[in-house]
Order: C-alpha cells, then structure tokens, then sequence
C-alpha cells in the first residue's frame, strides 16, 4: 500500500513538474518571449488576486492577463491570496525573492498585507495596490475604484426614487472588507440621514452571496407586507433578493441597488427588476493597472494614484454596458 | 400488573424523543416571538429553505454513524451543481442535468472514500482535500463567474406540486430513503456497527470497506441533488455557492442527537435537528437580530449540543461500566460464598 502511495505522489509530483515548465514556456511566449530571446529588458509582474473564487476578482485577473498581452516588454503572473491573509502575505514575499520588478496586490484585508507591500519598496521594487487601495504607503503607487462613490451614485438617485416613509431592507458585504465598509457608510451619509423618514425593518450581512442573501429577503418578505427598496452593497446580493420575490405581485414596484454592474445586474436592470448600480469597470482597471506598471517601470512616472470612474447604470443606459460585458464572457 | 419503573421510562423517552420536545419548546416559542411565524407561507417558506441543507445533513448522518464525516460537501454541491447546469443549458434536458449532477456527487465521494478506506486517510484530511479540489475545478470550469438564464430549469428548485413546494418533496423522499437505510437495512445496521467498533465490526465478518465507500456513494447522490436544487432554487450556477453549507449540516446532524463518535444517530433527529436551526435562523431574521448575535447565537447552540452530547455518552459509559462492576462483585461474592460452601 506504502509503495502504491509513494509511486502515485512521486507520478503527482513529477506530472505538476512537467505541467509547470509547460506553462513557463507558454507564458515567455504569450509575454514577451520573443523581446526576452532578442536581448531587451522583459519585466516581471507578479499579481496577486486577493481570491480567484470572487467573481469580481476572476474578472480583473482575466481582464489583466488579457491587457498584458498588448505589452510585449511586460511578463505577467498571476497568483491566487485565496481570501487568506497569510497566503497572501506569503505570495508577496516569494516575489520579492523570486526578483519580480512590480508586485501588484490586490489586497483581502489591507492593513494585513500594508507591511508586506513596505517590503516590496524597501526592496527597490514597485508596488501597486488596488481594488482595495492601500493608502499612505510611500512610494507604492494605487489604482481603484471609490467605494463611497459607487455607492454615492445610487443613493443619491434613490433620494428621489424611494418614496416617502418607505421600508426598505440593506444587504451588508462582509464586515471589515473596505469597499462593504465604505459602500454602507454612503448609503448612510448620502441616503439616510438624509430621508429620515425611511425605515430599515431588516439588515444582514450576506457577505456578497446571492444564496445568503436570497434567504434573508424570503425571511423579510414574512414579516413585511411591503418592502419598498433593496439596498445592497453589491449586485450578487441584490439578485438574490429580487429572486426571492420575482412571483410575489405585492413586490411588482420594489426599487432595488446593487454596486459591481454584473450581467445578472444589467440584465434585470433591463428587464424593469433593479433600478440601478454602478459599474466597478475590471476593463478599465485592467487598463490602468498596466498602463501604471509600465510608466513606473520604465522611469516615466515615480508613483501613481489613480482611480477608475463611477458610472451609474439605469435602464437609460444599460444598453452600451451590456456590450462591454458581452467582451467579458469571451474572455472565458 | 407490572409495575411501570418510571425513572426507568422517563431515561428511555427522554433519550428517544428529547429532541423532538427541544422542537416543540422552540416551535411555541416562535410562535409567541412573532404573529407571522405560524403563517402557512412562512412554515412553507422554513421548509424550502432547509431542503438543501437538510438532505446533505442526511448525507452527513450516515457518514458520521459509521464514524466518518465529510467536510466537502459545499464545494462538491457547487461542482455538482455548475455541472448540472451546464449540461442542462447545453442539452435542454432535465434527465441528463440529473445524471451530471448526481455522477458528479459520486465521483467526488468516490475518491473520498478512496482517500479514506483504500489509504487510510482520517476523513477530516481526505474530505478537506476534496473541499479545496472541488470548489477549484469549479471555479475553473467557470471562470469564476455565474452562470445565467437558467431558463426552465428552476423549476426543480421554485416550482410546486400543489401546495407543496417540489424541494420539500425532495426533502421529504431524502429523508424517507435515509430512514428506510438506517432502520430497515443490513447496510444501515453495518453503518451503526462499524461507527460504533470498527475492529469489532470487522470480527464480526462485516465488509468495512463496502460500507465505507457505499456510505460515500449515498452521499455523493445526496450532495449531487442538493446541488441540482440549490442552482434551480437561486436561478444561476454559482461556483461560489453554498459556502460552509458542510457546517450547516454538520450542525443539524449533531443537535439532531448524531454522536460525533459514530455508532448513534437516526434520520428524525436530523431532521429535528433541522428544524431547530431553522426555526431559529428564521425567527431571528424575523424579529430582525444582528448577524453578530446571530453567530453567537448559533456558535452556543453548536456547543450545548456537543456538551449533551459528551454528558450522555459518559453517562452512558458509567452505567455500562457500573453494571460490568455489579456482575463482577455479584459473581465474585458468589464465588466467596461457593468456596465458603
């Protein structure tokens, strides 16, 4: 049985070897490998995504792999932080030794990974955070989009939308991630405060899941004759809620916001289900990103910080969204 | 007439059916905490919702009894679940949906039961390996992104025969079949044997190693469905579906009376067991607790479960041991008296 185990982890092992020199080679050549073989500078970025199981975050990382192609000096790689801290920090740490030029670090919880990116510029490397940004670290540079402002945008359309002495219930993203924070301290700053008269008759952490989310509003709906808006911090949580009560003619006017601008997202917004969200553009923050790598890499710029836009999503306009996200599926 | 030994009754029913009066307490409880727990809709709405939770619970009950768990049946739900989705969206059909789903389930417990019974691997390592696999291969297959316009195929999750939601009815068959195993079976009373004392069990001329990979194929089938349900009921293939949903049922296994150490547990008490942390989940999010409070809530429940428990099954050994010391000094005084003689 022994000998059994040892052969087949020893064939495990041997195959991972082969499939890895297998992908080296295939990355030199998606990457540059032909400028590497001529003699000039290729550079070396490692990416750390903070979980390749976010949708959000598979997105940016294929958008960034996509992006890089059209840099022929630039050899990317991409590494999954698994939505773990230490992983993360580990990852950030082997690309120091492994000599990448620039760490870009999507970071799971900023203040984890702030030391690790320290190390980075003390090293002599580039760094960029993003999608969280990690602020106040000299000489990193950043690209994001504003959580406060994604949110922002709705909330202020909503002071209009939802009516008066309204019920409404508000899906949380997990407590201590950045852009949940910020997104809910807009809502409060630029919606409630303002509309004292709203009544929140329920709020949940749903940490971004459609399934959790959807629980909570067939929960909700038992409890409230009517509920009058969904107010989510993103828009896998609002399409839960509005699943729960897509046969429920007592909800037929509900208002419901969402923040990330997903196909589900644009695809209700069309058909009349969502009022609106703001699209976090992983195309433009691909663009950025690398656009920013390659200034900083070849002496043009020393840091950077920069943000991507906040454009709101409504029926007006979805249109034009719903092709750019028809690219994203074929990147898959 | 026989004399009723009380003590001795109120010991026998209070260890068959405490459970069953635990949800009773608590079903009156809701009832006065909120006027519209008692509503059909919401009753109807409790059920629905634990369909899933509730058949990979099933799942986790037979596995625990014969002293093995699984800790991968979230990830191997949304594998399952993606899958059957995909094939439905390529072929329109239910059937071929169905067969993916569950052959994924399968696949994925056969090479649990592989890890467990061929390599000897606890079932906490070879399940958590799997649990990491699964959800990787995917997120691979996806992308990472949702998979939309389920069209015709929520209907598996959101439809009703009559009154009575088609999970429920799921719900219902699962928990039947898990029933029928457990009590009527020879392979149920070897899942208990082998839970209980596995080398006695293999004295016994029991097969461990069939009932050990049967236990993970009834599992697969099991999460193969949940997954199938789950994708129908949320309208989309979510890769990142169902996370910790192992816990859940685990939760529910272990309140509904399953001893953790294998050899007990019954499909009822799962499915009180259920009952009782849906019940709380939804009158929480009625009376509209904190998610804070929630955790904590739900954390306490885990633990006095796990404490009663522990307390019944060291009783249990006491009074077996005690009875062991009386038939030793009983036999031992004979022999004094015998040798008096």
């Amino acid at each position: 049985m022994k000998k059994t185990l040892l052969t087949m982890v020893s064939m495990l092992l041997v195959t991972g070897m082969l499939a890895g020199c297998g992908n080296s080679d295939k990355a030199n050549s998606a990457n540059g490998g032909e400028k590497a073989n001529s003699g000039d500078k290729v550079y070396k970025i490692a990416y750390i995504a903070r979980a390749q199981s976010d949708s959000f975050a598979a997105w940016l990382a294929n958008a960034v792999k996509e992006e890089a192609k059209k840099y022929p000096d630039i050899k990317l790689e991409i590494f999954d932080g698994q939505a773990n801290d230490d992983k993360e920090n580990s990852m950030i740490e082997n690309a120091i030794t492994n000599k990448f030029d620039l760490v870009i670090v999507q970071p799971n919880n900023g203040e984890a990974q702030r030391p690790y990116v320290e190390k980075v510029i003390k090293d002599g490397k580039f760094a960029i955070t993003k999608n969280a940004r990690i602020t106040g670290i000299e000489g990193a540079s950043s690209v994001d989009a504003d959580p406060y402002e994604q949110a922002g945008v709705n909330a202020r359309a909503a002071l209009d939308q939802i009516p008066q002495n309204a019920k409404v219930v508000v899906l949380n993203g997990p407590s201590g991630n950045f852009h949940a924070d910020k997104r809910r301290e807009s809502w409060q700053k630029e919606f409630f405060d303002k509309r004292p008269d709203v009544q929140i008759v329920g709020e949940q952490i749903a940490n971004w899941n459609k399934d959790e989310a959807m629980k909570y509003m067939e929960d909700w709906v038992q409890a409230n004759d009517k509920i009058d808006a969904v107010i989510s911090m993103n828009d896998n949580m609002a399409a839960g809620a509005i699943e729960a009560v897509k046969d429920n003619s007592k909800f037929d006017g509900m208002l419901a916001y969402g923040v990330d601008g997903t196909l589900e997202a644009f695809q209700l917004i069309k058909e009349g289900k969502m009022t609106s969200t703001c699209l976090q553009n992983a195309f433009e923050l691909a663009e950025k990103l690398l656009d920013t790598s390659s200034k900083l890499l070849t002496g043009a710029e020393k840091q950077v910080d920069t943000d991507i836009g906040n454009p709101l999503i409504t029926k007006d306009n979805v249109d034009e969204y719903i092709a750019l996200l028809e690219k994203a599926e074929a990147l898959k | 007439m026989k004399e009723i030994n009380w003590s001795q009754f109120w010991s026998t029913f209070k260890k068959t059916y405490s459970i069953y009066l635990v949800l009773l307490a608590l079903f009156i409880v809701c009832s006065f905490a909120n006027p519209n727990f008692l509503s059909v809709n919401n009753l109807t709405n409790i059920s629905t919702q634990l369909a899933v939770t509730t058949i990979l619970a099933f799942g986790q009950t037979l596995l625990i009894i014969s002293g093995m768990l699984d800790l991968s049946q979230g990830s191997v739900l949304a594998l399952s679940g993606v899958f059957a989705v995909s094939a439905y969206k390529a072929t329109g059909s239910f059937t071929v949906a169905i067969i993916t789903g569950i052959m994924t389930g399968i696949v994925c417990n056969i090479l649990n039961a592989v890890m467990v019974s061929t390599f000897k691997t606890p079932p906490f390592i070879a399940t958590l390996a799997m649990l990491t696999m699964a959800r990787g291969v995917a997120l691979l297959f996806t992308k990472g992104q949702n998979i939309l316009q389920l069209g015709d195929f929520t209907v598996l999750g959101q439809g009703s025969i009559g009154f009575v939601p088609i999970p429920v009815i799921f719900l219902i068959i699962f928990a039947v079949i898990t029933w029928y195993i457990l009590r009527h079976t020879k392979f149920g009373r070897s899942l208990f044997a082998v839970g209980g004392n596995e080398e006695a069990a293999v004295a016994s001329g029991i097969n461990v190693h069939k009932v050990k990979y049967t236990a993970f194929i009834i599992n697969g089938i099991f999460v193969g469905m949940a997954g199938i349900l789950f994708m129908s009921r949320v309208n989309a293939g979510l890769p990142n579906g169902a996370i910790n949903y192992e816990f859940t049922a685990l939760t529910a296994a272990i309140i509904g009376g399953t001893s953790f150490s294998g050899g007990i547990g019954s499909a009822g008490g799962t499915l009180a067991g259920a009952f009782i942390v849906g019940f709380l989940d939804n009158i929480m999010n009625l009376t509209n607790v904190d998610s804070y409070m929630q955790q904590i809530i739900r954390g306490a429940i885990i633990a006095l479960a796990v404490i009663y428990d522990i307390h019944s099954k060291n009783r249990r050994t006491k009074s077996t041991l005690g009875r062991i010391e009386d038939k030793g000094i009983r036999r031992k005084g004979k022999g004094i008296t015998e040798s008096h003689k």
